[in-house]
């Protein structure tokens, strides 16, 4: 416990801590449970691997993928999961089995996949993180590993096609996205006040999709309409992550806040919340 | 399917009721069939068992090609073929049939979540006992598939096959997982499974769901199938819950009714 934990993992933008799932999911556990991790951002030098990230460093260890990084947390004592019982436990698994089998291709497709996005938004931008000559070879090569991923799990041998399968992910996404948001009802987490493993990976899964600004937003506009899960989403970025979001915009980002709270007593809530939106995503944008 | 041709189906299916002549297709039950695609098989035949409506097993050596999916299951009724338990369950519903008509939101939330526990971890460690640990392929997968065809035929399909799965694998994340890790994950499903059932008699208290046919498909093919080692089956026995879940619905809804599940059955106690 007293050896530091060392996250190498994408960045973040658009408000948020970091823009790839995975990564998110780890840093949300990490401020649920309370671990100590220092969080090194994956930038264009040559220093650090890009393989397999998220990656957990200590003295001795070295630990890939979400779920053996949220074990190995564990067994250090920094449980997110304390207070649940057996079987919210055992549903804990299901969701993130749902979660990986209905949301994760159609989320894989909206970044890595549908050209528009990938080519405008998603590309750019791990391009510019990764040090050249290899940016002009990893992120086609993972929208490649995300393609594969998508047909050899829902497409039909021995010819895979994309438009098959297109129709049929985004329907099974929107479904998934229905199902979580009868879940969480009008509770703050899904499982009481506390947030648990279900929170950080739910949060982990949603927040890109709900932040990032993409020309195709068909998913986005669906989960836009769920307001508890928006809901959600945002209470975890400003409980947990404002105060890495730009240290010399805070007293910005609040007064801004506290102008959205006058709108929402006054009851214009409705009218000016997309300005109010549009400016501190600007705001925002420009610090970071 | 795309969604046009499946709101037709769905159409066509409200029409008329569910015939007496219906079919189920699989591979040959004695020599070819593999762990998965039974336990596929057998969670269709208890969903059906459980919605009282007839059905006939045809084996057939060729099923798979015969699906629209390539995947077995599939069921024949009247003129419509419906494969995978997922769409089947979608047109038994269309015909007035439904098991999960009873729960609320929440609840078909969760069931729906399980469900895809089940087909997360267990089906895909299924997968990879058959097709990704040498012993077993060498044993009793490749000598199995290949079985109803003549030689270089049946050794260019299995090694298709294997091809393909070990590529899923390899898609998903499993491929560099290790035979213990796999049981490991076996075992966090087993015990998820057990704490949900808990004391009940089914995972919905009183009345079966789609979830507790393939839950049953796919424990009860585990513990009752000759594999090169006993630590599949031996992770699920751990659980006398699920042990006595998979007897409860094999003597409801198989033996009271006359069908004959397995001729040899081993059962440990």
């Amino acid at each position: 416990m007293a050896a530091p934990l060392e996250l190498s993992c994408w960045g973040g933008g658009w408000g948020l801590p970091s823009v790839h799932s995975e990564s998110l999911v780890v840093m949300a556990y990490a401020k649920f449970s309370g671990a100590p991790l220092k969080v090194n951002v994956i930038d264009n030098t040559w220093r650090g691997s890009r393989g397999d990230v998220p990656i957990l460093t200590t003295e001795d260890n070295i630990v890939s993928q979400p779920a053996k990084i949220l074990n190995f947390l564990r067994k250090q004592k920094y449980n997110a999961d304390y207070e649940l019982s057996a079987r919210q436990g055992a549903d804990t698994l299901a969701y993130i089995a749902l979660l990986e089998e209905k949301l994760l291709p159609a989320v894989l497709h909206t970044f890595w996949v549908e050209n528009d996005n990938y080519f405008t938004v998603t590309k750019p931008w791990f391009a510019s993180r990764i040090p050249f000559p290899l940016s002009l070879i990893l992120p086609g090569r993972m929208s490649k590993g995300a393609l594969n991923r998508i047909l050899l799990t829902r497409g039909e041998p021995p010819l895979y096609h994309l438009q098959e399968v297109e129709a049929q992910i985004y329907r099974d996404a929107k479904e998934c996205l229905n199902l979580l948001s009868h879940r969480l009802g009008t509770s703050q987490f899904f499982f009481g006040d506390m947030p648990s493993t279900l929170d950080a990976y739910v949060f982990g899964f949603l927040a890109p999709l709900y932040k990032v600004r993409f020309p195709k937003v068909q998913l986005q506009e669906h989960l836009k309409q769920l307001s508890n899960l928006c809901r959600f989403c945002d209470d975890i970025l400003n409980s947990y992550f404002r105060h890495s979001l730009g240290g010399k915009l805070a007293p910005l980002q609040l007064s801004f806040i506290c102008v959205e709270y006058l709108h929402i007593l006054l009851g214009l809530y409705k009218q000016n919340s997309l300005l109010i939106e549009e400016v501190c995503a600007l705001s925002l944008n420009a610090g970071l | 399917m795309s969604l046009v041709a499946e709101a037709f189906v769905s159409q066509i299916a409200a029409a008329e009721p569910w015939p007496e002549n219906a079919t189920l297709y699989q591979q040959l039950k004695g020599e070819q069939i593999l762990l998965s695609d039974n336990a596929a098989s057998l969670a269709v035949q208890a969903f059906l068992q459980m919605c009282n409506l007839p059905i006939k097993v045809v084996c057939r050596a060729n099923a798979e090609y015969m699906s629209p999916s390539g995947k077995v299951p599939f069921i024949h009724v009247g003129n419509q073929v419906v494969s995978e338990l997922g769409p089947i369950v979608q047109f038994v519903k269309a015909k007035g049939h439904s098991l999960s008509d009873g729960l609320d939101e929440v609840q078909k939330a969760e069931m729906k979540a399980y469900m895809e526990l089940v087909n997360n971890m267990l089906l895909t460690a299924e997968l990879y006992l058959q097709w990704c640990d040498e012993a077993t392929v060498g044993e009793i997968t490749h000598a199995r598939y290949g079985s109803p065809y003549p030689w270089p035929l049946n050794h260019i399909l299995a090694y298709q096959k294997q091809w393909e799965v070990r590529r899923k694998m390899k898609a998903i994340g499993w491929g560099k997982k290790t035979l213990d890790q796999v049981l490991e994950d076996v075992d966090q499903c087993c015990q998820a499974l057990s704490q949900r059932l808990g004391t009940q008699p089914y995972f919905f208290n009183k009345q079966p769901t789609e979830l507790d046919a393939l839950v049953f498909g796919h424990l009860y093919t585990i513990l009752t199938t000759q594999l090169t080692s006993d630590e599949l089956s031996e992770k699920v026995k751990n659980y006398s819950n699920l042990l006595a879940f998979c007897r409860r619905i094999e003597q409801h809804y198989f033996e009271d009714r006359g069908k004959v599940l397995k001729k040899h059955s081993r059962w440990y106690f």
